[in-house]
């Protein structure tokens, strides 16, 4: 499979007077795992919503391989192969399991045969099989943020967007979730970018960091090049840290 | 998807109970009420197939069901009766008179071709802006029939139309429309629409094309109402514009909300439900009225009642009786909880 590049270019986003996000550059091949991490309202998940068409640019561009993303409608990136998980779960609430991740594979052309097919071998993949027939508003918290992690992977992206995918999920489930992602650049030749607070999940599963403080990059590089980075030692702990 | 024949075959017996139930007891008044719950039973599963997997609320339903109405009168009424019936026809039509049935399908394919054209733009629209649009419509298809005279004729009541439903036709129709909504609800179209009902970010960003999914169950929705509205026309075989307005459609959107918007299910339940309660209620004010009860008419009973009702349905048990899950996905849930498996 040859390799493709999600690249983010020089990327602003304001809203009303804010500058969310000041100049951003990120990119994430196939087969790789990027982190995207930062304090609280440092415009990570704003990052993932330019991606993905939900919030307008103000500046930059944001390219799929040779295909223009930015400016294209949340429905046609998501057709150019690019799927999302929600930080706040957006699952069908009434609608099973089953039918909330073959809605994915529909929405990507599918048969209906193919779809149900399709949502089962994820579904079994991502250990949900038991819970086909539950609606989506039935399941335990962490249940939902997988059955969401499905439902992307159902549509068969070349992108992978991971909006704290490990919240609310204890350390069993977490450390099931780490193998299941990091099994996922090799097995489906994806690219993974994903933002979380658990350094210990991001630090093991990602090859690369990028790292957001107030809408700019401050860091970008391996783990061990961020975490003894001034400025993001800075951002996290404040200033006068670095020297303690 | 084995449960959807289960849950087929329970809403056909139902239909099946209504019809042959109402022969039994061999009471002219109980044959007219089962053929009306039927027309009615059309109508309201109709408004399922667009109101329960958009989840946008369609005020305009009643108005495309009385484009059908019309539509098949102009189509059937005997050639030699066109000059009273309706003086201001256009000559070429004067002379035209084809079967019910194939009028049945013209007042059904014209519906859904008025739908196809004046929705589009409208299904961009959701929650309190596509509700006031959809009565918007409702208004403007009611004006329409109020003063198109060569078609309608006008504001009065339109005659002549050949009795051509009875209980067994009713039944038929609605049977098969019940199989076409749980289709449509199970199809590709209906799977995306219904996600985009629960949320319509994730539904986008998965790449679904809302406002097309939405236009499809529109047209389906209006076709089903064009050909309810030609099944009642000619069981009621005489009628005026103001049979296609506020209270047919407060009553079936009633009836669909108490019954359960998402589920084929709850149409039907609904449908039943609301008949009975309508039919006992208005006995019930005719009989205090007869027996001049209390101190003068009782007027309104039923209209209130059932109003209380859906507000009470709305506080208590907001998804309607059938939120959902269908009946038949209820029972084998049930079946399986109870033995589990070894």
């Amino acid at each position: 499979m040859s390799e493709t590049r999600l690249a983010v270019n020089d990327v602003s986003v304001e809203f009303t007077g804010l500058r969310a996000l000041d100049h951003v550059s990120l990119s994430v091949l196939t087969g790789e795992v990027v982190g995207l991490i930062g304090p609280n309202g440092s415009g990570k998940t704003t990052l993932i919503n330019a991606i993905t068409g939900q919030v307008k640019l103000a500046g930059g561009t944001i390219t799929a391989g040779d295909t223009r993303l930015s400016g294209l409608s949340p429905r046609e990136i998501a057709l150019q192969g690019v799927s999302r998980s929600f930080q706040i779960v957006r699952l069908f609430n009434t609608m099973t399991v089953l039918e909330n991740v073959e809605a994915a594979a529909l929405a990507k052309g599918a048969s209906l045969a193919v779809a149900t097919e399709r949502a089962k071998g994820v579904l079994n993949e991502l250990g949900l099989a038991a819970k086909v027939d539950e609606l989506g508003e039935s399941l335990s918290y962490g249940d939902k943020r997988r059955v969401e992690i499905a439902r992307a992977l159902a549509a068969e992206p070349r992108f992978l967007l991971l909006d704290e995918p490990a919240a609310g999920m204890n350390d069993a489930e977490t450390e099931t979730l780490l193998h299941t992602l990091s099994e996922l650049p090799k097995t489906r030749g994806l690219g993974l970018l994903i933002i979380d607070h658990d350094m210990g999940l991001i630090m093991r599963l990602c090859h690369r960091l990028h790292v957001l403080a107030t809408g700019r990059t401050i860091a970008e590089g391996d783990a061990a090049h961020v975490r003894s980075h001034p400025a993001v030692i800075e951002a996290y702990l404040g200033k006068g840290a670095v020297h303690a | 998807m084995k449960h959807s024949y289960l849950t087929a075959l329970i809403l056909i017996a139902v239909i099946l109970v209504i019809g042959v139930g109402s022969q039994l007891l061999g009471i002219r008044l109980y044959d007219r009420i089962a053929t009306n719950l039927l027309i009615s039973l059309v109508l309201v599963v109709g408004l399922q197939t667009f109101m329960g997997n958009s989840g946008l609320l369609s005020f305009a339903h009643i108005g495309f069901m009385g484009l059908g109405a019309y539509t098949s009168a102009v189509l059937t009424i005997p050639a030699q009766m066109k000059g009273m019936a309706l003086p201001d026809l256009y000559e070429f039509m004067k002379i035209v008179e084809v079967s019910p049935l194939l009028a049945m399908l013209a007042a059904g394919v014209l519906a859904a071709a008025v739908a196809a054209v004046v929705a589009y733009p409208l299904m961009r629209l959701s929650d309190a802006a596509s509700v006031i649009t959809s009565f918007a419509l409702l208004v403007v298809l009611y004006t329409v029939m109020n003063n198109w005279s060569a078609f309608t004729n006008g504001p009065r009541t339109l005659f002549g139309l050949p009795k051509t439903t009875d209980m067994p036709i009713a039944a038929i129709v609605a049977g098969i429309v019940v199989i076409v909504a749980l289709l449509f609800k199970e199809s590709r179209t209906g799977k995306l629409l219904r996600a985009s009902r629960e949320d319509e970010v994730a539904a986008a960003a998965l790449g679904a094309n809302i406002p097309h999914l939405r236009w499809r169950a529109f047209i389906l929705a209006a076709f089903i109402a064009g050909i309810g509205g030609a099944l009642w026309g000619h069981f009621i075989t005489s009628f005026a514009p103001k049979a296609f307005y506020l209270k047919e459609t407060f009553l079936i959107i009633t009836m669909l909300v108490i019954g359960g918007a998402n589920t084929v299910t709850g149409a039907v339940a609904g449908t039943v439900l609301i008949t009975v309660a309508y039919e006992g209620l208005r006995s019930t004010e005719g009989a205090l009225n007869a027996t001049s009860f209390g101190a003068g008419q009782v007027i309104g009973l039923t209209e209130i009642v059932l109003a209380l009702a859906m507000i009470a349905v709305m506080i208590l048990k907001p998804g309607g009786l059938f939120p959902n899950r269908e009946i038949g996905h209820i029972l084998t849930r049930a079946r399986r909880k109870k033995e589990p498996a070894p």
